[in-house]
């Protein structure tokens, strides 16, 4: 790399794509490198570089997310290019409307006459002129297809880059305006009638292909030499080839025909300010006496001697490198300001849908927790038996726990009614909820309060947001689920419903036993029951022993037990119906509060996957979109000082 | 300047009176443009604008077809070719500030012979400028940036210019700033005589082209100047020049001059015009080109001696042609009218097609329609049946009671209730595939995506449906429409049915009707798809929304699974009719939603646009211009 002065024989190497710019020759002095790209960090301009390729590929199914892929497709070889040849002499293309000069600059350049030039016809140059220096290879300039002729020359002028003198974007007729057969009948007197008009001849220029030509040869160009006359220099159809081919590629702006027209230098810079480029220099010669004075050996003309020194300095060598780096940079700049023109009126509809789904997640949760809520509260007596269970469980021994299994035993002898639906059963404790297959799907799911109707309305709102932000399918599906859809998304919410309701009433169940199941008021519980049997045994023997032993009175009998049972009965259940009544307080206020616990359970989350996902995807390339640029306008602040004389587009970052 | 100079030929008899006989034509046909104009930009044809045969009818023929024959003679050129310095020459004064800059002269500016401003109003011979009058030579460089068109004019401040004539230098044809090119183009179409200043570097440039070769075609006569001609180096190649500009614009110059480039002479504004005979009139002659001996001529003088009437009546005539070209013209575009009016009856049929619902609404809560029926059976039953129907209403009013206190019956309150509840998400549902199939209806038809795009994207769907459920819950469970239905039905079937009444009593005792399916759909009056679906399901149609042409319909099809028994056959189909009927009538909130919320009044704009192509204007259009098509040639 130390030979960075003089052309590259050879197509540079491939080098490694781990070290995309190896060697740069720091023994050099530093005044030197920072000439070469002052402030440029390759490693991080690569790293963007392949950020942004990455980036641009993320989401191919949202279209603005393919629209600037394919923007991307228009510049990524062309930044690959400018990474991996820094070297390689630059190639300049000549253009400018027909009759500005060109062929005669590039003659007058190239040292002979090599491009036709002249006033007898137009268009004179039909097909574009490559002149390089004898001993460079151009093998790497694919120039297929356009019959562009090759040439050689021995100018010092030309030695270190590659000239292509361009045809000229004017004579071609335009995309939009069809050859007009009535354009050759208007003869004179001796009119055709307008019928038989279609006979005409199709006019010359019908051939002419010289606009194409210049857009097949202007993407092999690293930098743009606009050659314009007093009369040219406002053209409309060179100021949109300008306009389609400048991003990225620097400009050398020269006013030919100096002999003959005044100078509108001033006023060109004006017109380019308006179409957003900035000129710092422009250079102003008459190519026919510059050629003259070079044939005759003569010492060239000021203006002329000028266009060659910034050829020189500007294009040559390390200049080269420092153009093709910043090309690159203006490229990558223009790029992401394309994507951000075309991402940007998404950013408001993303941020609409990620709202929307929220909200429709909302919505579906209200009307699963008011549905599952008036079902729990309404299952008093499932509840009922599962507190009974409970304490059964817990309580053995004692009388009033005896007391308790005799009552429940009795109880399961009830039949009970089998259990329906989601809640049912698990209250019931059955804690495999099955759904039915087929349209069944969403009547299984009825009791919790969603129904086909209530997905399809918020699904169709979201179908509308999503419109908006320019999704559709595939990302997202339709308002109405697919069968297979349906299926997977009410098995997973009653999946989730089942093991979310499964918890929620065990923490219930179980705060409720913990309150109940307090030593003291067990102990409570059995005292006074127990205390109760005392009583009626106590009685009994009093009444045995004092009473009949001793004061005589005749046996009480067996009647007074059947008093005594009953009391004991009704005694008891008094005592359940408090210790239940504790159980129960406060259930609805706490079926409320699971409720509101529902939506950190995410069940309807099914029914939105699709939307949830698409704009959680496009909100984060639209996020990562923002990275990066603000990662390009952080390298672009850096290089910023050190421009040269060079035109460029403006606002590459802003 | 020979005898047979090609501006002296005989002079055709009353030439003026020819084409003013054209002036009743001229004007209905700007009337029928004028009219359709508008509809064709809501059809998505081209704008008429854009075409030659406008700028010929409305820039030319109708402001000039009645008004004494003035010549305008237009300056016409690419930028920076000397425009302004030819037509100050020609004016004799300067009018409009010749610069070395490109593309300064932003407006028109019209040099006109004394007097002629106070007998004609200029803002009506060029349609679409603002005239304002003349105070510098810079007028015509900063005016009409504000998007103004203004039109500078001044009078000839030599007093020599013809009586007759207007003179125009106009702005470029191929800059960088598009207006400049319109302005242009607005006064070539106004124009009879063009000069057209070329160069060397622009002879062949396609936007020059393209701008005479209009000019052309609309047969104005033209003046070819070749500006900054390195005389007399370059004399041999203006022949080749000329050749390659007739050859690609079709123009056929009735002369051509040469301008040396002489900065000089520029600046001071004294040009000289060098004639080229040879390559005008005397082509066809061949022979070897004379040598370049003539001395310059004076152009205004040329110009105020061409034969004014001939040229005026040849451009007239042009711009006819141009309105009448079957391929270009005015019928090209009725042409494209009309195909754009037939996407659109395309596009109606894919929303008849596409945007049909089946709502399958729940069955009705019986005792309201058995309601209905009492009420109307009440003043026409004897006694035994009264009290007889009292005893069995007191019982089952007991055993309901019953069946509430043990939660299986539910009161018809809530009965009610629940029915509207299932209802409502019936019709939400069917709301949703609506707006569904209309989405597809968009996508399929790029016609119903311009109309319908924006609202199915960008209308609030919540308020939708939140709109489908205010309706549904104002609705009353019987409305009077209904009522009065019902009433009309009976009083017909016992005029028709004298057993009727005991037939009905069994009926009442038994009956169950199916459940209701409605179709709702939007209807095209003449589409042939809906009608056919009312037959073929022997439904009843409720048509809705009437509004123009158009009804968004609902039928009820009456499925057969009815479980009247089979002496029932002669009540049946009525029974079926009035619970269809209560049926339709519930949907018809959805309708009313469609219609009023989500399409507003799209479908009648559909309905218009598809009308379009039959509308009488385009038949007098084409009528017309058959005619003058005659006339004319």
């Amino acid at each position: 790399m130390s030979a960075d002065t003089s052309p590259p024989r050879d197509p540079p190497p491939q080098r490694d794509p781990q070290h995309p710019l190896p060697g740069l020759p720091r023994t050099d002095d530093g005044a030197a490198v920072a000439l070469a790209a002052p402030g440029f960090d390759d490693a991080a301009f690569d790293d963007l570089v392949t950020g942004l390729a990455r980036w641009s590929g993320a989401l191919p199914d949202w279209p603005p997310a393919r629209r600037v892929r394919a923007e991307w497709e228009q510049v990524a070889l062309r930044l690959d290019r400018a990474r991996r040849e820094l070297s390689r002499v630059l190639v300049v293309g000549v253009i400018g409307g027909t009759g500005t000069g060109k062929s005669t600059l590039v003659n007058a350049l190239a040292g002979r006459d090599l491009s036709p030039a002249g006033d007898v016809a137009r268009p004179t140059t039909v097909a574009p002129v490559v002149v390089v220096a004898r001993d460079v290879d151009c093998s790497w300039l694919s120039l297929d297809g356009v019959g562009a002729r090759v040439v050689t020359s021995d100018s010092p002028a030309v030695a270190n880059i590659v000239l292509v003198d361009c045809p000229d974007p004017d004579t071609q007729p335009g995309p939009d305006t069809q050859p007009d057969p009535d354009t050759q009948a208007a003869g004179d007197d001796g009119e055709v009638p307008a019928g038989d008009r279609s006979g005409a001849a199709a006019r010359p220029s019908d051939s002419n292909r010289n606009r194409d030509l210049l857009e097949a040869v202007l993407p092999a160009c690293d930098v743009l030499l606009l050659v314009a006359t007093a009369q040219k220099y406002r053209s409309w159809s060179v100021a949109r080839e300008v306009a389609a081919f400048a991003p990225g590629r620097p400009l050398l702006f020269v006013q030919t025909h100096a002999s003959r027209d005044p100078d509108i230098r001033d006023d060109w810079r004006l017109e380019l300010e308006r179409q957003g480029i900035e000129a710092p220099s422009i250079h102003r010669i008459d190519g026919l006496e510059a050629a003259r004075r070079t044939a005759a050996g003569l010492e060239p003309e000021p203006g002329y001697a000028a266009l060659v020194r910034a050829i020189d300095e500007e294009l040559v060598g390390r200049a080269a490198r420092r153009v093709r780096r910043t090309g690159a940079l203006d490229l990558a700049g223009w790029f992401v300001r394309q994507a951000r023109q075309q991402l940007d009126p998404f950013r408001q509809p993303v941020v609409a849908l990620l709202q929307g789904v929220e909200e429709q997640r909302e919505r579906l949760e209200e009307l699963m927790g008011r549905a599952v809520g008036q079902k729990l509260r309404d299952s008093r007596p499932a509840w009922q038996r599962i507190m009974q269970d409970e304490l059964v469980e817990r309580w053995q021994g004692g009388p009033f726990a005896t007391f308790l299994h005799t009552l429940a035993s009795l109880g399961a002898l009830w039949p009970r009614l089998r259990a329906g639906g989601l809640v049912g059963r698990i209250l019931a404790g059955q804690n495999s909820p099955a759904f039915a297959a087929g349209d069944g799907a969403w009547q299984s799911i009825e009791e919790v309060g969603l129904g086909e109707a209530d997905v399809e309305q918020s699904r169709s709102i979201l179908v509308g947001l999503a419109a908006r932000a320019a999704i559709g399918e595939p990302m997202v599906g339709r308002a109405r689920l697919s069968e297979a859809a349906v299926q997977t998304s009410v098995g997973t919410l009653l999946e989730r419903t089942g093991n979310w309701l499964v918890g929620g009433v065990d923490r219930l169940v179980s705060e409720r036993r913990d309150r109940a199941d307090a030593p003291w008021v067990r102990a409570i519980c059995e005292f006074l029951f127990s205390g109760m049997i005392i009583a009626v045994l106590g009685r009994a023997g009093w009444n045995f022993f004092y009473g009949h032993l001793w004061d005589g009175q005749p046996v009480g009998g067996l009647g007074f037990l059947e008093e005594a049972l009953v009391w004991l009965v009704i005694w008891g259940l008094l005592l359940r119906w408090i210790v239940f009544a504790r159980m129960r307080a406060g259930l609805d206020r706490d079926i409320a509060s699971l409720v509101t616990r529902l939506p950190g359970a995410r069940l309807v989350d099914p029914f939105v996957q699709d939307f949830a996902v698409a704009a959680g995807n496009t909100s984060a390339y639209l996020d990562e979109g923002a990275v990066l640029d603000g990662r390009l306008r952080g390298l672009c602040e850096r290089v910023e000082e050190g421009r040269s004389s060079l035109g460029r587009l403006k606002g590459a970052v802003r | 300047m020979a005898a047979d100079d090609p501006f002296r030929r005989s002079v055709p008899a009353a030439p003026v009176s020819r084409y003013a006989a054209w002036a009743g034509s001229v004007r209905e046909l700007c009337s029928v443009v004028d009219l359709l104009k508008p509809l064709a930009a809501e059809l998505g044809a081209p704008d008429p604008a854009e075409s030659e045969w406008f700028g010929q009818l409305f820039g030319k023929l109708r402001p000039q077809v009645t008004r004494e024959p003035i010549l305008v003679v237009a300056v016409c050129g690419g930028t920076n070719t000397g425009k302004s310095l030819v037509a100050n020459v020609l004016v004799g004064g300067e009018i409009s500030r010749s610069v070395p800059e490109a593309a300064r002269t932003r407006c028109p500016v019209a040099s006109l012979p004394v007097g002629l401003a106070a007998r004609i109003d200029l803002e009506e011979l060029f349609p679409g400028f603002t005239p304002r009058p003349w105070s510098s030579g810079v007028d015509a460089l900063g005016g009409g940036s504000d998007g103004d068109d203004l039109l500078i004019w001044r009078e000839d401040p030599s007093g020599r210019q013809s009586q007759r004539l207007i003179l125009i230098d106009t702005p470029d044809v191929d800059g960088t700033l598009r207006e400049n090119w319109h302005r242009a183009e607005a006064v070539r179409n106004a124009c009879d005589v063009i000069v057209a200043v070329l160069t060397q570097q622009k002879y062949n440039d396609a936007a020059v082209r393209d701008f005479f070769a209009a000019a052309a075609a609309a047969r104005k006569s033209l003046i070819v100047v070749f500006n900054m001609v390195n005389w007399p180096a370059q004399r041999e190649r203006i022949a080749g020049w000329l050749a390659t500009f007739t050859a690609e614009t079709g123009a056929a110059p009735l002369a051509v001059y040469a301008v040396p480039h002489d900065f000089s002479r520029a600046e001071a504004g004294t040009i000289e015009f060098f004639p080229l005979p040879e390559l005008t009139g005397n082509r066809a002659a061949g022979g070897p080109i004379p040598p370049p001996s003539e001395p310059p001529a004076d152009l205004a003088t040329v110009l105020s001696a061409v034969d004014f009437d001939r040229i005026k009546l040849r451009a007239m005539e042009g711009a006819f042609r141009v309105v009448l070209d079957p391929r270009a013209g005015m019928g090209a575009w009725l042409d494209a009218f009309e195909s754009s009016s037939r996407g659109w009856q395309e596009a109606r049929t894919v929303l008849a097609e596409e945007a049909q619902v089946r709502v399958e609404l729940p069955s009705a809560p019986r005792e309201l329609v058995w309601h209905e029926i009492w009420e109307w059976l009440e003043p026409r039953r004897s006694r035994i049946d009264i009290n007889l129907s009292r005893v069995y209403r007191v019982a089952g009013s007991g055993v309901a009671w019953m069946g509430r206190r043990i939660g299986v019956v539910r009161s018809a309150q809530e009965k009610q209730e629940d029915f509207a509840t299932v209802e409502l998400s019936a019709l939400t549902q069917a709301l949703t595939a609506f707006i569904d199939r209309l989405d597809a209806a968009r996508r399929r038809n790029p016609r119903l995506e311009k109309l319908l795009g924006d609202a199915l994207v960008y209308g609030d769907r919540a308020s939708w449906y939140a709109d489908l459920e205010r309706r549904h819950t104002a609705l009353p469970m019987v409305s009077e429409d209904y009522r009065s239905f019902v009433r009309g039905e009976l009083d017909r079937f016992s005029r028709e049915n004298p057993r009727f009444l005991q037939m009905l009593l069994t009926g009442l005792s038994l009956g169950s009707v199916a459940r209701p399916c409605i179709t709702v759909g939007l209807m095209v009056a003449g589409a042939a798809a809906v009608p056919a679906v009312a037959a073929a399901s022997h439904g009843l149609t409720t048509l809705v929304h009437t509004a123009g042409d158009y009804v968004v319909w609902a039928v009820a099809p009456l499925a057969g699974e009815g479980v009247l028994g089979l002496t029932m056959a002669g009540l049946k189909p009525l029974l079926e009719r009035l619970f269809a009927g209560w049926s339709a009538e519930r949907s018809r909130v959805l309708t009313e939603t469609l219609h009023d919320v989500v399409l507003g009044d799209r479908l009648e704009e559909i309905e218009r646009l598809a009308g379009a192509a039959a509308r009488p204007e385009v038949a007098r259009a084409r009528r017309l211009l058959h005619e003058c098509g005659r006339e004319v040639s």
